[in-house]
């Protein structure tokens, strides 16, 4: 099975391959993970495939609490990496529960946070999507919505970002480092994925041609020993997030110091839950505290027919999310 | 003959990947073909323009419904020879280039233009216009016995409730193609199909030629579970047509999306169902059934027909509707009929139970029908009172009773246990077998192995039979050249064959044993046959242990070797004594985290009464694949429609989830054997009876467990859900 045929260009160097990608009908292919099914769909028909996973940004460092992970390196390497787990376990825990172990031994850091969304009708061609055929409308919203946003969507879309890794990585304050023809930039992982419009939905905040290179998590390795990924999903393994939760706390003389909560599934972009964060700093880690979490997580949530069992599904999950990690202190 | 526990017999083919799939046959000048799909639901194609397709490098031919009109008018050819379009995603054209992709570009710059009228996409939509279907299956649509309304209104307890089941597609990892080709007017058809002989009928029929110049193939199936029959023949017609009008082989392989649109799918149903009671004793039943069927045909599963007879019950009704929607047409799949039939009845025995005050076992012994009521015939052999009682022992069923919601980590755990049944038929069937000069043995049929162990079946029959190893023993079939065999579906094939076999190996018997006494010198020389018997590749005398090897023996008769065929009739339902039926009782344990909404299977204790069992290997995992198929249509799969637009949604198994490796619960198989005197050989079908009973089952450990009752399928995360902390 195969779909539109196309030019096949193996990138020799960075450079190069940024101006190959840069050109008009050109794309990125890294482990083709999320690619190559979009193509045999008929939805992804690039004339030049631009193939850079020999370029060299697979390698993975540490030093002075600052984690840098480049964007072709491969997810069953990180989620292994000793320093991943030692001082990340929750980027380790988030990859372990995507996808399966054939698709993570094929599929990069990169092409993990830049995957399509898995919504039904930017799945299937001809149906009336905003994201894969602007203007053409959003047929979730009024139609099959179960997988649907419950924050950030708009009357244009309502996808939701499929990523776990994204989660805890949106949970860590991640960065991430771009490359374009223009030069390098550093920005913040949400500020990768901008909110949709009323006909339009970007998946990214990436110019043309422009490239992952890298991931950076600095300073949290505080969060190491009390932190989590939770996973909610209708089988056991090998499906997206129904709704997941990051969840860390640092926790000082018995009270909660810090609190990071980001949950999938329920928004266009890892969702952080910035008044759950602010509401449990200098708390107790009780029951009580983490059900105002709860509560606080699901306030300005906007379900649709299908998918208004995950308000209390997510609240339910930031409270067992805390409470895991609450178990430690 | 004795139980064994041979090996699949084309295990080693598989696994090494020698064993070779009809998509897979690669004739010389082969053209790849793919089909043009409908963009709308409903309405009509005013015009296919190929012209920018004609462009595409490789383009050969296109097959519409203009070329169609060779065809004769019939069931099988109405959706390629008129203009009418029934559902989205229907194909309006068949485009043969020289490459898969060269074909599949083609197809996407063919122009339909279409006339769109309004669809109906949901059952609830036409509900008004549901009708009766002539059958439902060989059972008759509507029953009725004594006065169940009366029954009801003077019944102690009644139960009633509305339970429905969602659609559901068979997906066999194999998809359906064909390679075909013509040789003068003879054609040559290699496809993936349950039914050599009724896809060679069929063709016979369309294409107006005799079957005898017809020769269709299919030697290994990667599975079917229903769908590999006629629904598939129109698109094959159309690939027979692009090769005759291109002068070339062509092959077409459905595409996974494809699957979930054009072969066929487990109908929804709509099942209201009403049980009443007097003193924990079923008084009446009224079980009524609407279902989904398409615009161009009818199709009803026997959904409510297990419910006439699987309890003693002096007054029961029961009724199959339909509705025709803008959606592929259903099909029989994975145990049609008592998959969904038993959700509904064993989930309101299960509560029916509960609101008695009676253990739910213990309300269905008492329950237990002693004959068929319906028919008012004896059973075959029943010995379903066993499975429970044996169920029930290996599962703990009693430990139901001391667990006051345990928990294990997260897990609230609950136990539930339902029935399971399927009618034991049995169809036409020729067999040959073949001794060659030094003694191995060919078995021969047209029937086909869709996977579930056919090969070894009909070897291991004629080889204990004539005392010869498996490793002696080639078995072909999938072959219209072969002798007539019987489609696969029912849980029949292994019950069919075997008098079928044992016929032809008896005369290959006779005919050796009178061969071993004629010969006044040899060892067994003027005994008499019948004392004659068949070991270890040698022919004994039974009394003494004089013997004959067999190779010797054989050299003595026809320089070929020796064959014999053998046959047998289908049942005939009216004129049998008996009713037969295979039984089973499912025992089943769950997990549920009610504050994530999640479910798990953690064990699962299967016990079955299907007659004799010729290898407990291959039905153990007969009935293992029955129970994670419904695991699946318990928990996983859905087959989902846009209903503005009627389109299937997540055509892929990333969106239709089935069970994976890690949702596997612990299995435990038993089987009853049973003696059964009215089956030939005694045997009834197995693969159908682990695919029902634990639905209804799940359902009713959950109920168990969290005291939630879920009467649709799946059931999901929502469903499961506690609304909050």
């Amino acid at each position: 099975m195969s779909g539109p045929s196309f030019r096949y260009i193996r990138a020799a160097r960075l450079d190069d391959a940024l101006s190959q990608g840069a050109r008009q009908g050109a794309t990125y292919l890294a482990g083709g993970a999320d690619l190559l099914p979009l193509w045999k769909a008929g939805l992804a028909a690039p004339t030049e495939v631009i193939d850079i996973s020999r370029l060299p940004l697979s390698q993975v460092s540490y030093a002075g609490d600052a984690l840098a992970v480049g964007a072709l390196a491969r997810l069953s390497d990180v989620s292994a990496h000793p320093v991943v787990k030692r001082h990340h376990p929750m980027i380790a825990e988030a990859i372990l529960a995507s996808a399966s172990g054939q698709v993570r031994n094929l599929a990069t850091i990169g092409g993990n946070l830049l995957q399509r969304t898995r919504c039904t009708y930017f799945r299937t061609d001809g149906l009336a999507c905003n994201k894969r055929d602007p203007g053409s409308g959003c047929g979730a919203r009024r139609g099959e919505s179960r997988h649907a946003a419950l924050f950030g969507g708009s009357v244009g879309c309502v996808a939701t970002h499929a990523s776990d890794l994204a989660v805890a990585l949106a949970a860590l304050d991640a960065e991430i480092s771009c490359r374009g023809l223009t030069g390098e930039r550093r920005l913040a992982l949400q500020d990768l994925y901008p909110l949709p419009g009323a006909t339009t939905a970007p998946d990214t905040s990436l110019a043309d041609g422009e490239m992952i290179t890298a991931v950076h998590i600095d300073g949290a390795a505080r969060f190491a020993a009390q932190s989590t990924y939770l996973k909610v999903r209708d089988r056991a393994s090998f499906e997206f997030a129904v709704v997941s939760v990051a969840a860390a706390l640092r926790i000082e003389r018995g009270v909660i110091a810090e609190a990071r909560l980001a949950a999938g599934g329920v928004a266009p972009l890892p969702w952080r839950l910035g008044r759950s964060e602010a509401a449990l700093i200098g708390r107790a880690p009780t029951g009580e505290a983490f059900a105002l979490a709860g509560e606080l997580a699901v306030e300005g949530a906007t379900p649709l027919a299908g998918n208004a069992f995950k308000v209390p599904l997510l609240h339910n999950a930031v409270i067992r999310a805390l409470q895991t990690v609450g178990e430690g202190s | 003959m004795n139980p064994q526990t041979h090996v699949r017999y084309e295990a080693a083919l598989k696994v090494t990947g020698q064993a070779r799939y009809e998509g897979e046959v690669m004739p010389p000048g082969m053209l790849h073909a793919a089909l043009v799909e409908s963009p709308v639901a409903c309405g009509e194609v005013l015009s296919v323009d190929a012209a920018r397709a004609e462009t595409v490098p490789g383009f050969a031919t296109i097959v519409t419904r203009a070329d169609s009109e060779s065809l004769r008018p019939s069931g099988a050819t109405a959706l390629i020879r008129e203009k009418a379009i029934h559902f989205h995603g229907q194909p309006v054209a068949l485009v043969a280039a020289s490459t898969g992709s060269q074909a599949r570009e083609a197809a996407r710059a063919v122009h339909v233009a279409t006339r769109v009228q309004p669809a109906v996409t949901h059952l609830d939509q036409a509900a008004g216009a549901a009708f009766a279907p002539a059958a439902v299956g060989r059972f008759p649509a509507a029953s009725r016995r004594g006065d169940p309304s009366r029954a009801l209104s003077e019944a102690e307890l009644i139960v009633r409730n509305r339970y429905t089941t969602d659609v559901n597609n068979h997906h066999p990892m194999e998809p359906h193609a064909v390679v075909c080709w013509w040789e003068d007017h003879r054609a040559v058809v290699h496809t993936s199909t349950q039914a050599v002989f009724a896809t060679r009928a069929s063709i016979a029929h369309a294409f107006d030629m005799p079957a005898g110049d017809i020769r269709v193939l299919s030697r290994f199936l990667g599975g079917g579970f229903g769908c590999k029959g006629q629904l598939w023949w129109p698109w094959m017609f159309w690939a027979m047509l692009a090769s005759r009008k291109a002068g070339r082989p062509v092959r077409l392989e459905l595409s996974r999306a494809q699957m979930f649109t054009l072969v066929g799918r487990r109908q929804a149903t709509t099942q209201d169902l009403s049980l009443g009671f007097v003193d924990g004793r079923l008084t009446a039943i009224e079980h009524d059934v609407v279902a989904q069927t398409s615009t161009h045909a009818d199709f009803s599963d026997s959904t409510a027909v297990y419910t006439r007879l699987l309890y003693a019950c002096p007054n029961v009704s029961t009724a199959h509707k339909l509705v025709r929607t803008n959606e592929p047409h259903p099909v029989p799949m994975r145990a049609p009929g008592t998959a969904p039939g038993t959700f509904a009845l064993e989930s309101a025995m299960d509560e029916a139970a509960g609101q008695l005050g009676i253990d739910p076992l213990e309300l269905r012994m008492r329950n237990f029908a002693a004959h068929d009521q319906e028919s008012g015939r004896p059973w075959s052999s029943n010995r379903l009172l066993e499975c429970y009682r044996v169920g029930a022992e290996r599962f703990g069923w009693a430990r139901r009773h001391e667990r006051a919601k345990s928990k294990v980590g997260r897990w609230t755990v609950g136990f539930g246990m339902a029935t399971t049944l399927y009618p034991a038929i049995r169809q036409a069937c020729k067999a040959r077998v073949r001794l060659s000069l030094d003694g191995s043995l060919v078995v021969q049929c047209g029937t086909q192995d869709m996977g579930s162990g056919t090969y070894t079946a009909l070897g291991q029959i004629a080889a204990d039979a004539l005392g010869i190893p498996m490793a002696k023993v080639t078995v072909e079939l999938g072959d219209t050249w072969l002798p007539d065999g019987p489609f696969s579906g029912g849980s029949q094939v292994t019950a069919s064959i075997f008098p079928a076999v044992e016929a032809a190996t008896s005369k290959l018997r006779a005919m050796l044993a009178n061969l071993a006494v004629g010969d006044p010198g040899a060892p067994l020389g003027g005994r008499r046959p019948q004392e004659i018997e068949f070991r270890d590749e040698m022919v004994r005398g039974r009394s003494s242990n004089v013997a004959e090897r067999l190779v010797d023996l054989l050299a003595r008769g026809p320089a070929d070797g020796l064959a014999a065929e053998g046959e047998c009739a289908a049942t005939d339902h009216q004129a049998l004594a008996a009713t037969g039926m295979g039984y089973g009782a499912i025992f089943v344990e769950i997990g549920v985290d009610a504050e994530l909404g999640e479910i798990r299977v953690r064990r699962v204790c299967g016990t079955f009464a299907a007659g004799r069992i010729l290898n407990p290997l291959l039905a153990r995992s007969q009935f293992i694949g029955g129970l994670i198929g419904g695991i699946g249509m318990a928990l996983h799969e859905q087959t989902v429609t846009d209903r503005a637009t009627g389109c299937i949604l997540g055509k892929s198994f990333t969106d239709y989830l089935i069970p994976v490796h890690a949702d596997m619960p612990e299995f435990d198989i038993a089987m009853i054997e049973e003696d059964d005197p009215h089956l030939p050989g005694g045997v009834k079908g197995i693969g159908m009876l682990g695919t029902a009973g634990i639905q209804a089952g799940i359902a009713n450990a959950l109920h168990d467990a969290i005291g939630r009752r879920v009467r649709h399928l799946p059931i999901r995360i929502e469903d499961c859900l506690a609304s909050a902390y």
